[in-house]
């Protein structure tokens, strides 16, 4: 089965967001390609684990294994490490959502467990345009074991 | 004539200033029964059949052939005739003084208009009230100084720039309908903010003289570019980071669902506000003077709105989590701070000024105090 960060996981998710169109075409449609970075807990040792997603609308159109950040050009990377990742899916599977200051726009805040890296504000600024779309993503989470 | 009854039908009229007389073409009409029909040899490009595409039909995807050019220089005969339609002589001119392209466009206005229609909310339905529950005092009051001071400054980014609207060549009206929803989501701010300071006990707190002055200095900017460097990209960039801090900082999930969504209208404003000024100082390059002064005297201002107790510790006592935990918000608030500089900078650079060797705002939040010492 897969697990988090594989691509195969977040395209479980883009089917639970697809089947709850609802919600998320009442938070209105999002369009950015973007990746998340998992960052082994012990730093130094390389091993980051890259995943290029693309929202299109209402619906998650692709999840993949990135090698080459520059070659995917996303808005914005998501960066965080293992721990930190697997803190907020603990959280979300226990309470559908992460704890208040767990949510990716205040850790991403701080900059200290979750912190963002782009190469243009205004493309990073989709992060927040899009926020709750994001969230509302990461937070069905909570029906797929990581 | 008709089955709609009109009441006191027979004194319509009866006192007009003006005589009805029927037009020669309708008298025609009237007695001939032959349309006219020339309208239809006089047409702007004919035979376009736009496709929506998977999120509907949207303005990029009416951007075809003449339909799509947007002229370096507004319709002379300024008036509100739609772009592409066939130009009939002498239409009366509205006087319209912002005529230039790049005096007000920017490549990513369709775009955000379409996105803050599609993610409109409201805050009497999406809001989770009901959820509210009592605070500390001390966080409540906080909580609701907060929301006085948001509900004073917000509406600016409305009253300020659709001052401008109604100076734009019609032919840029893209930018008039952005503007138009960046006034409504400042309306469903100022009504959210207010909302939440009457709703949990606690009530609307002090309002600020240098609030009050940023705002005037912003209304009283002397083109739509000063005021959009002004208004976007050091106020709203800096509102943005407040509301990243109110999601974060948010005692409830209310309040988190609060400043998130805030944060989302808010960061279109300033990309909005972000990629005009690139257009602008890409056109004219002079321009970045004019910024550079607005930015002087609004960094300063800033600075100074940021130094008095109703803006300190309202923010470091719920970033602390109250008052007992004061210098942790305080510690806090120093970290955000570099945030705040940082991203204003970054989006200075992105909009192609290079602001860093003139920005007053320290790097170093403790440089504020030792500055005062």
């Amino acid at each position: 089965m897969a697990s988090f960060p594989d691509s195969q996981w977040f395209l479980t998710l883009g089917k639970l967001m697809h089947a709850e169109g609802e919600l998320f075409r009442r938070l209105g449609y999002a369009e950015t390609r973007f990746a998340v970075r998992v960052v082994p807990n012990n730093t130094g040792n390389g091993g980051d684990r890259i995943v290029g997603l693309v929202i299109d609308g209402y619906q998650l159109t692709e999840a993949k294994p990135i090698v080459d950040l520059n070659e995917y050009d996303p808005d914005f990377v998501i960066c965080g490490k293992r721990e930190i990742w697997d803190r907020m899916l603990g959280e979300i599977a226990e309470h559908g959502r992460p704890q208040l200051r767990h949510t990716l726009s205040s850790l991403a805040l701080v900059g200290e467990e979750l912190w963002l890296e782009s190469t243009d504000q205004l493309r990073e600024d989709k992060f927040y345009r899009f926020n709750q779309t994001l969230q509302e993503l990461l937070n069905l989470a909570a029906k797929v074991p990581a | 004539m008709g089955s709609v009854h009109i009441k006191d039908e027979e004194r319509v009229g009866s006192e007009a200033k003006y005589k009805l007389e029927p037009s020669v073409y309708l008298q025609k009409l009237y007695e001939s029964g032959t349309p006219d029909l020339g309208w239809m040899n006089q047409m702007g490009e004919w035979g376009v059949r736009a496709k929506p595409g998977n999120l509907g039909l949207r303005l990029k995807d009416i951007e075809i052939g003449s339909y799509g050019v947007v002229p370096e220089h507004g319709g002379a005969h300024r008036s509100m005739a739609p772009r592409g339609a066939k130009i009939v002589e002498d239409l009366p001119s509205l006087g319209f003084t912002i005529n230039e392209k790049a005096e007000c466009w920017a490549d990513n206005v369709s775009e955000l208009y379409e996105e803050a229609v599609a993610r409109q909310w409201s805050s009497a339905r999406d809001i989770p009230w009901t959820e509210l529950k009592p605070l500390p005092d001390d966080l409540e009051r906080a909580m609701c100084q907060l929301c006085t001071f948001l509900t004073e400054v917000e509406f600016i980014a409305a009253d300020a720039p659709t001052r401008w609207m109604g100076q734009m060549n019609h032919d840029f009206f893209e930018v008039k309908m952005f503007l138009a929803t960046q006034a409504m989501d400042e309306a469903r701010h100022m009504d959210v903010f207010r909302k939440r300071a009457l709703a949990n006990g606690g009530g609307l707190g002090k309002a600020s003289y240098l609030s009050e002055l940023s705002l005037k200095r912003i209304f009283d900017c002397p083109t739509f570019s000063a005021q959009t460097g002004r208004l976007q990209l050091l106020g709203e960039g800096f509102v943005l980071t407040m509301f990243r801090q109110g999601e974060f900082l948010a005692p409830s999930r209310v309040d988190q669902e609060i400043f998130r969504r805030c944060m989302q209208d808010e960061s279109r404003h300033v990309g909005f506000g972000t990629m005009h000024l690139r257009t602008q100082l890409k056109a004219n390059p002079a321009v970045a003077e004019q910024l550079h002064e607005q930015l002087d005297d609004a960094e300063r201002i800033l600075l100074e709105t940021f130094s008095v107790p109703e803006a300190v510790e309202p923010m470091a006592i719920l970033m602390g989590g109250g008052i007992d935990h004061f210098d942790k918000g305080m510690e806090l608030q120093g970290q955000l701070w570099r945030r705040i500089v940082h991203e204003y900078l970054q989006r200075c650079d992105s909009a192609g000024l290079d602001r860093r060797p003139r920005c007053i705002l320290p790097t170093d939040f403790n440089k504020m105090f030792e500055a005062a010492a």
